[in-house]
């Protein structure tokens, strides 16, 4: 079994000076949080539930979605953000149904589909997304 | 005291590996280090080739993530990009090899990964390297 991975509390470091550095943290962080899945999985027992796959995806699903900035210090903060989540997920300051609501069954990721309305109304499916459509 | 001191005379010329034996008290120590030679050897002998079946999960990995269909021919001369990877594909990649087989690949090495023969390769390189350090 490879050296189990621990996370590393480190404090704030300076901001990133350009574009490339900036990504170099996105994948380190990346790295970071798919090492720990592991622990997290055992932490919330959710070996039944999801799949480590699952939720690799589901993390490299979220950063994809901020995929098109390019300012490094949004980045920066994006990632900052990132960071406390992963750290509170790790410290199990979060609870079992945060994880799974949030990154096992979601919008788009495993559809929930004992649903209770089938669907016959578009404007219903539409109403939380947004008013206008 | 005596009887150690017999035992020394009788191996009066030992090679390095008895008198590894002797001084330490496991034996496992000169064992693995006569396997780590061997299979030194050994991999000088396949050279550059990594083993066929390692590359085939490295290919299945790859279609799993890439969402690539089944039958799609995947030499291992491949490269990642060309399967439409892009960077953090490339890196969910490392990571999915790094729980499949177990091991821990550096920020360095996963920087160089770019074809399926390569990805296969460093884990070989690093299979290998984990029993010795096991054993040590």
């Amino acid at each position: 079994m490879a050296a189990p991975f621990t996370l590393r509390k480190i404090g704030v470091p300076p901001n990133s000076a350009n574009l490339t550095e900036a990504r170099r943290r996105v994948f380190d962080f990346f790295r970071a949080s798919c090492r720990s899945i592991p622990t997290i999985m055992d932490i919330y027992n959710l070996q039944d539930v999801v799949a480590p796959s699952q939720l690799r995806f589901a993390i490299s699903a979220q950063i994809r979605n901020n995929a098109h900035i390019t300012d490094p210090k949004v980045i920066d903060l994006l990632l900052f953000k990132g960071m406390e989540e992963l750290t509170d997920i790790v410290d199990h300051a979060k609870q079992r149904h945060h994880i799974i609501g949030q990154y096992v069954v979601g919008e788009g990721l495993v559809q929930n589909t004992g649903s209770k309305d089938q669907g016959k109304s578009d404007f219903l499916k539409n109403f939380y997304t947004s008013n206008y459509f | 005291m005596a009887s150690l001191s017999t035992t020394s005379l009788t191996f009066k010329a030992p090679t390095t590996r008895a008198s590894q034996v002797l001084r330490k008290a496991s034996s496992i120590q000169s064992i693995s280090f006569g396997r780590f030679q061997s299979s030194k050897s050994l991999r000088l002998q396949i050279c550059c080739a990594a083993k066929a079946e390692t590359v085939q999960k490295v290919s299945d990995i790859v279609k799993e993530q890439l969402a690539l269909s089944a039958d799609t021919a995947l030499t291992a001369e491949s490269k990642f990009s060309a399967l439409g990877a892009d960077s953090l594909d490339t890196v969910e990649i490392v990571m999915a090899l790094e729980e499949k087989f177990n091991i821990s690949v550096e920020e360095a090495d996963a920087q160089n990964i770019t074809t399926i023969q390569e990805a296969a390769d460093l884990i070989e390189d690093l299979v290998q390297k984990k029993p010795a350090a096991e054993a040590a």
